[in-house]
């Protein structure tokens, strides 16, 4: 076992784990973070994505022995207990998730790139908004709706709205 | 889907990770970006006994060391995207970046990992052949630099013994009359390739008069085409035949049939790609002059 002090979501903890522990499991059932999905836990889903040290990352290909003295954050640290982010709410209104297994790592996953986007004063054309999420796959949507609600965000950001 | 035990090492400098693996042997492997190791572990495809992880140390530098570009060994695959030497000197090396996974793994995988993982079509091993790189790589005994065509012998068999790790990849700067470009078909965009083609070429008075050519998806590594290569010298960048020079190039391999092509539709495939990535990397030399 391996001693590591986390900072998860504003909250430090000192924890001993197993080197062989995912980063997935331990903020699951360490820190009882039920919003870290895990699909395929190979990297090929992206539904784990969580930000360490403010970068994306996978968490099931991270161990957590890796991130001791790290910062993490998933996605209950955004727009708090009823989801009220402007992405998060885009995906609502443009029906960006059905059964919402995927959403937690879509968000993650996106933020940095609405943050970017926003940052240059700029709307992403569909293509890049698609490249951008590439890494995350959904069953449900088709992906339009979570394209559409990318857009949205960015356009609400533009107009101050995030 | 979890992987078995091991023990956990953090390196806290070069010389610590090189004892370290030193001490391991073939039980204990480096850990960097973990994009491809960690699937591994997952599957329990791999079970190193002991893991030294590098993230922290200081080997992520993109500079110029006299006649080459030496890039180390944990620089993320993000890093090239606005890296001024390598959109100057190394178009298709940027050109195949952007094939890479998706941004998650772009932000995290590393050079070091990636060339030692060794997959048949993974992006970076084909540029190092491409390009002519050397591998550096040391351990407790020293350094040896190894050329990149004599670096991957197999799929995911390098020629890094027990306890050697790769420090940088060097890339020689060609001459400024350069130009390339790199194409691949995956079945999904940000997938593993089932064919890619890079080009790199250097031109004098509107000719080609050095090519090289590399090509991942016709065998279990990247591998050179010099037949093509001995073609393209001498034929103008305007209408450069790369028709005919993916047909020679079909020609002369023997590409896997399996479930995602057979080998019929690898070699048509090949040939196409041959064509595409010569025209794109000569109309690039010529939109420039
Ligand atoms: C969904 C997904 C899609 C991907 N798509 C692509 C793709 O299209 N193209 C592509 O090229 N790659 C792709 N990858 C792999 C990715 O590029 C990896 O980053 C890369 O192959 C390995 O780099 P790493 O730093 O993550 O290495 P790790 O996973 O940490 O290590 C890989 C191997 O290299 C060894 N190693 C690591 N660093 C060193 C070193 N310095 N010296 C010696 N040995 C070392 C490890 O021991 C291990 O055996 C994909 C990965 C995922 C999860």
């Amino acid at each position: 076992m391996i001693d590591i002090t986390l900072e998860v979501n504003g909250k430090t903890k000192t924890l001993s784990v197993e080197p062989r522990h995912l980063l997935a499991d331990v903020l699951r059932q360490e820190f009882g973070l039920s919003g870290v999905h895990i699909g395929c836990a190979h990297g090929a889903c992206g539904c784990c994505t969580v930000h360490l040290d403010e970068t994306p990352r996978l968490s099931c290909l991270t161990f957590a022995a890796q991130c001791d003295g790290s910062e993490i954050r998933t996605v209950e640290s955004i727009g708090g207990p009823t989801a009220e982010h402007a992405l998060q709410q885009a995906f609502r209104s443009e029906h960006g998730l059905q059964c919402g297994y995927c959403t937690p790592g879509f968000i993650m996953t996106l933020m940095p790139f609405i943050e970017e986007m926003v940052e240059q004063k700029r709307l992403p054309d569909d293509d890049e908004i698609r490249e951008a999420m590439s890494g995350n796959i959904c069953r449900c949507t088709g992906y339009h709706g979570i394209v559409a609600a990318v857009r949205k965000a960015v356009n609400l950001g533009l107009g101050g709205g995030i | 889907m979890r992987p078995a035990s091991f023990e956990y090492h953090r390196a806290t400098s070069l010389e610590h990770a090189l004892e370290l693996l030193g001490e391991f042997g073939e039980n204990g492997r480096p850990i960097a970006g973990g994009q491809s190791l960690v699937p591994m572990m997952n599957f329990r495809l791999a079970r190193p006994g002991h893991l030294v992880d590098i993230n922290r140390l200081p080997l992520d530098a993109i500079e110029i060391a006299g006649p080459v570009l030496r890039i180390g060994a944990l620089t993320r695959h993000i890093a090239y995207f606005d890296n001024p030497w390598i959109a100057r000197h190394f178009p298709a090396f940027l050109d195949a970046v952007h094939y890479i996974g998706h941004p998650t793994i772009r932000r995290n995988g590393s050079i070091g990992g990636s060339i030692s993982h060794a997959d048949p079509t993974a992006e970076l091993p084909a540029i190092s052949v491409l390009y002519d790189a050397d591998i550096v790589a040391r351990s407790v005994t020293g350094e040896r630099r190894i050329k990149a065509q004599e670096f991957f012998l197999s799929a995911y068999v390098t020629a890094l013994e027990p306890g050697e790790m790769v420090v940088a990849v060097e890339f020689p700067i060609p001459p400024a009359a350069s130009t390339g470009s790199f194409i691949e078909l995956g079945e999904r965009s940000g997938d593993f390739a089932t064919a890619s083609i890079g080009i790199s070429l250097e031109h004098g008075g509107g000719k080609i008069v050095r090519a090289a050519m590399v090509c991942c998806g016709a065998d279990l590594f990247p591998m050179r085409a010099p037949e093509v290569e001995d073609f393209l010298v001498g034929k103008p960048l305007v209408n450069p035949s790369g028709a005919e020079a993916g047909c020679i190039f079909a020609a002369s391999i023997d590409p896997v049939d399996d479930h995602i092509a057979s080998a019929d539709y690898r070699r048509g495939l090949i040939a196409e790609l041959t064509h595409r990535a010569i025209e794109a990397a000569c109309t690039r030399a010529l939109d420039k002059s």
